[in-house]
């Protein structure tokens, strides 16, 4: 097992090699020199500071030294420094880190919650009217942009009914008991959770239902009835153990685009992550920022790629035997 | 009575003109047709038939695990120890599967779970029916395991099916439906799936935990070798409907419908060793939408005439404990008589 | 040929929400072309009193934002931009899609590898991480959105194009073209394509529908291009007014779901149509 677990990690380093390399030629596709892109707009007038930029960055090198030198940098993680934030960029990205990972499971949870709950529900009552108004929900919710989606429950829940705040993690200066601060965090991350995870929630949804629908005829489904289990013994215990996996699969796949949708509801609740960061960086044209926030995204995404590979490993005792 | 005769005791399972329809787009079809069986205690019954002949449905009808839709138990009654199994609701009916009747299927290697370790779905079945820990539990799944001659059976437990072998997965399927001692074990092709000699040992086995329990046993099969080696009687199914019945020295002796004659081959004492499959027979199964007027097996008989094509014939005593279905027999039968006669 | 098409037709037509679908794509379409003709000014001029509610003034049925713009008129404009960034981007990534693909099935080998590494590469990057990077650096351009946009939404369709291929690539017809000396360019475009291409246009018509989603988040997030206006920087700008005047982001909105939905639902129908063995699952 924990020769899996490495080689599977290992599988992950020319990954993030090849995402350096791309974020070097994109920096050498954009307007004006690499110099000008690392140091624009940051407000850098000090002559000396400039002259230690240009040497770190080795402007006044050929290509290839600058990509070895970027490439050398970034595996010390030393991805630039910020002057907006005055730190590293590590270090602020690390900073921000917690509160999108936060927002990240929490939308997950809700996706798959509700998601496999409704394609289980789906598949059992099947073609009836529960049946079409599960899919007609799934196919609005598969088609509706989440920032939008948040947006509206802003103005429903927040605005109008006033049960969750706008937007931000945290109240400002309230008692910070442990607990309480828990449930603070909590209650200000519902909406955007839930803005975010109704998406993959519809696809779930719809997977759940055609894969519970596939597996419910298989042969091992009459052997556990032919046994004398209940109905709900059987769709919990095999039906849906097995019609799960795809579920996993999909998950999998989809933690990039999660991570990019966080980013707009992050922008549209002023949740303080990394997607919030990555915008402003953006509109301020902080590139440093801008590009570990895509090397350290990437990063992470292969990371939870590979935990979802190994969860798989689990939930299929076929797959161990390859 | 045109019901089969049946040997000394009272039977524990007793089917009355069952009905099974197929309910398609094309209409409905009638999948098994006034079909009467009975099986005793320590007794084998062997339905044999073409592929869709409707035994299969009449296993899946006493279980009450007909895929609806299509398939739906439209008429007759299954009498199981005295209780209607087709009046049962769906909860009552959860307490007899496993526990008072079991099922082993065709395919060992699709029936199991492939997710789960073979001895949970094993201890699954135990704690269903049993109020025991999940420690005793397991330990009689070991026992179970050492009882379908499974060796290592302790280790065996924390296997997944694809680590087992088709015969293994069978005999994985025997312990289970075995698992709470039922009256009634159904087995449903338990060897086409299976090499040729695993065949021979899951029979083997079958055969030795029916003598210790005393279970009735059915089994569904094409294969008349197995017929030959387990059966007590055997009942022949054409068309949904079931053409001739006969204690199983008597079948093979003798065979009186046309249609077993073809399943033997052409001469009815030859010599049938395991593993024989059944001698094709010209013709198709004519479609169960399109059945003709007359005998269902009307086009395939070399000894047809006018009546077969006019008039369906009904089950008949047309010998002590046998029954046959088949105007060609009974001519034949009178025509012997009278010779005797003469 | 035409049989074909009735064929296809009547395949497509028997699946009802498809047909809703393609009416309300057609509709879209339709307000993308009148346009022009419909509000002939510039969408962006200031033509009345700020925050005037849909329904309630009959010259701007949609009411006015902000600024006292037209809302009917600008989302009307806004179904232009993104169709044709929805559309120019869908066929970006089906260009690379099938290329990539196609070269990694019919080479084979370490070409294949190296291809399926690149597909995981861009499977990887969080994608909407990655078109912002790509907007900032290179510029707010329609163009360059697009560009990007195709790059981060390929990876399906070369995987399907590299699936279909690798099916194809060893049956008789092939190999006959191969006995006849026929090159391998010819060999993968004029032959193993169109048998491969059904499959894949149906997944393209649902890339359509996933970049319409990538450029409203872009264009809500303002980093669209200023000077033309899209359905997602609507919403971006009536962001601020959610506690007076809602309405402005629900009407894009509104339209967003509707233009995307109607994209899945023809894409289902398309399904159905064009591989007729997938249909029963």
């Amino acid at each position: 097992m924990r020769r899996i677990i490495i080689r599977r990690l290992v599988q992950i380093i020319p990954l993030i090699f090849a995402v350096i390399v791309m974020n070097f030629v994109l920096i050498h596709l954009a307007p004006g020199s690499l110099f000008d892109v690392m140091t624009s707009e940051q407000q850098i007038t000090d002559p000396a500071m400039l002259d230690q930029l240009r040497h770190t960055y080795g402007v006044d090198q050929p290509v290839t030294v600058q990509l070895a030198k970027y490439i050398w940098s970034v595996m010390r993680l030393d991805l630039g420094y910020s002057y907006r934030q005055n730190a590293p960029v590590f270090d602020v990205i690390m900073q921000q880190l917690p509160a999108t990972l936060i927002l990240m499971l929490a939308a997950i949870g809700i996706a798959l919650l509700v998601g496999v709950t409704a394609g289980v529900m789906a598949s059992i009552k099947v073609n009836t009217i529960w049946d079409n108004l599960i899919s007609l929900g799934a196919v609005f919710f598969f088609a509706a942009p989440s920032f939008w989606l948040g947006i509206m429950m802003t103005v429903m829940f927040a605005v109008k009914l006033g049960w969750f705040p706008v937007g931000g993690m945290r109240t400002i200066g309230v008692d910070e008991s442990a607990i309480g601060a828990v449930l603070d965090v909590m209650h200000h991350l519902v909406l955007p959770a839930t803005a975010l995870g109704l998406f993959y929630a519809a696809t779930f949804a719809r997977v759940m239902r055609a894969s519970m629908l596939e597996v419910a005829r298989l042969d091992f489904v009459r052997t556990a009835r032919a046994k004398g289990l209940s109905g709900g013994r059987v769709v919990l215990a095999h039906v849906m153990r097995n019609a799960m996996l795809p579920i996993v699969t999909l998950l999998g796949l989809q933690l990039g685009t999660m991570l990019g949708g966080s980013v707009v509801i992050e922008a549209v609740f002023s949740w303080p992550g990394i997607g919030s960061l990555l915008f402003d960086s953006v509109m301020s044209r902080n590139f440093p920022m801008v590009l570990g926030v895509l090397i350290l995204g990437s990063l992470l995404v292969a990371v939870c790629n590979a935990t979802v590979d190994l969860l798989y490993l689990r939930l299929d005792p076929r797959i161990k035997a390859r | 009575m045109i019901m089969g005769s049946t040997a000394g005791p009272t039977p524990i399972l007793s089917i009355e003109n069952l009905q099974v329809s197929l309910f398609t787009r094309r209409g409905v079809l009638p999948a098994v047709d006034g079909l009467s069986l009975t099986v005793s205690a320590g007794e084998t019954l062997a339905i044999v038939g073409e592929s869709g002949c409707g035994k299969s449905l009449t296993a899946l009808a006493i279980m009450r695990l007909l895929p609806n839709p299509p398939a739906k138990i439209v008429g007759g009654a299954v009498r199981f120890m005295g209780r209607d199994l087709a009046a049962l609701s769906e909860r009552e009916m959860q307490r007899v599967r496993g526990k008072d009747i079991s099922m082993i299927f065709q395919d060992p290697m699709t029936s199991l779970n492939p997710v789960v370790a073979v001895g949970d779905q094993l201890i699954e079945a135990i704690r269903r029916h049993n109020e025991v820990s999940r420690h005793e539990a397991r330990d009689r799944a070991v026992e179970l395991l050492r009882r379908v001659r499974i060796p290592d059976a302790e280790r065996r437990l924390n296997d997944y099916p694809h680590q087992m072998s088709g015969g293994m997965s069978q005999r994985v399927m025997i312990a289970m439906a075995i698992a709470c001692g039922p009256k009634l074990l159904i087995a449903d092709e338990p060897t086409t799936a299976l090499d040729v000699t695993i065949q021979a040992q899951i029979i083997e086995l079958m055969k030795e935990l029916q003598s210790s329990s005393d279970m009735g046993l059915i089994i569904i099969t094409h294969d008349l070798g197995v017929v030959a080696e387990v059966a007590d009687r055997v009942a022949v199914m054409y068309a949904g409907r079931k053409v001739e019945e006969a204690p199983v020295e008597a079948l093979f002796e003798r065979p009186l419908h046309r249609y077993t004659r073809g399943l033997l081959g052409a001469t009815p004492s030859a010599q049938r060793r395991r593993g024989s499959r059944l001698v094709e027979i010209t013709g198709n199964v004519p479609a169960l939408s399109d059945l003709p007027q007359g005998c269902a097996f009307q086009n395939r008989c070399p000894d047809v005439f006018d009546r077969c094509r006019a008039e369906r014939p009904q089950l008949a005593s047309l010998l002590p404990h046998r029954s046959a279905a088949c105007f060609a027999a009974e001519k034949e039968l009178s025509r012997d008589a009278a010779a005797i006669g003469a | 040929m035409i049989a074909l098409f009735i064929d296809f037709a009547r395949r497509f037509a028997r699946n009802r929400a498809a047909l809703v679908g393609l009416f309300l794509v057609l509709v879209v379409i339709g307000v993308a072309i009148a346009a022009p003709w419909w509000f002939p000014r510039n969408p962006l001029r200031i033509v009345g009193r700020p925050e005037i509610w849909p329904f309630v003034s009959p010259r701007y049925p949609l009411g006015t934002d902000s600024l006292g713009r037209d809302i009917a008129a600008m989302t009307a404009y806004g179904a232009r931009t993104t169709l044709l960034i929805g559309l120019c981007a869908s066929l970006t990534a089906t260009i690379i899609g099938i290329t990539v693909g196609a070269t990694a099935a019919y080479v084979g080998g370490w070409v294949d590898e190296l291809l399926m590494r690149l597909t995981e590469l861009f499977q990887t990057i969080p994608n909407l991480i990655f078109v912002l990077t790509i907007v900032s650096i290179l510029g707010q351009k329609i163009e360059y959105v697009t560009i990007a946009v195709g790059v981060v939404t390929w990876t399906p369709i070369a995987r399907l194009t590299r699936a279909e291929f690798m099916s194809l690539r060893d049956r008789e017809f092939v190999q006959a073209c191969r006995a006849m000396g026929m090159g391998s360019l010819r060999i993968m475009f004029g032959e193993i394509l169109p048998n491969a291409l059904p499959p894949v246009i149906v997944l393209s018509s649902l890339v359509i529908a996933g970049a319409v989603l990538f450029e409203s988040a872009v264009a809500f997030l303002g980093l669209g291009d200023p000077n033309v206006t899209s359905w997602g920087q609507l919403i971006g700008d009536g962001r601020t007014l959610i506690r007076s005047s809602w309405y402005i982001c629900a009407v894009p909105g509104l339209a967003i779901m509707l233009t995307v939905l109607a994209l899945n639902l023809v894409g289902d129908g398309l399904n159905d149509a064009l591989n007729p063995k997938l249909r029963d699952r």
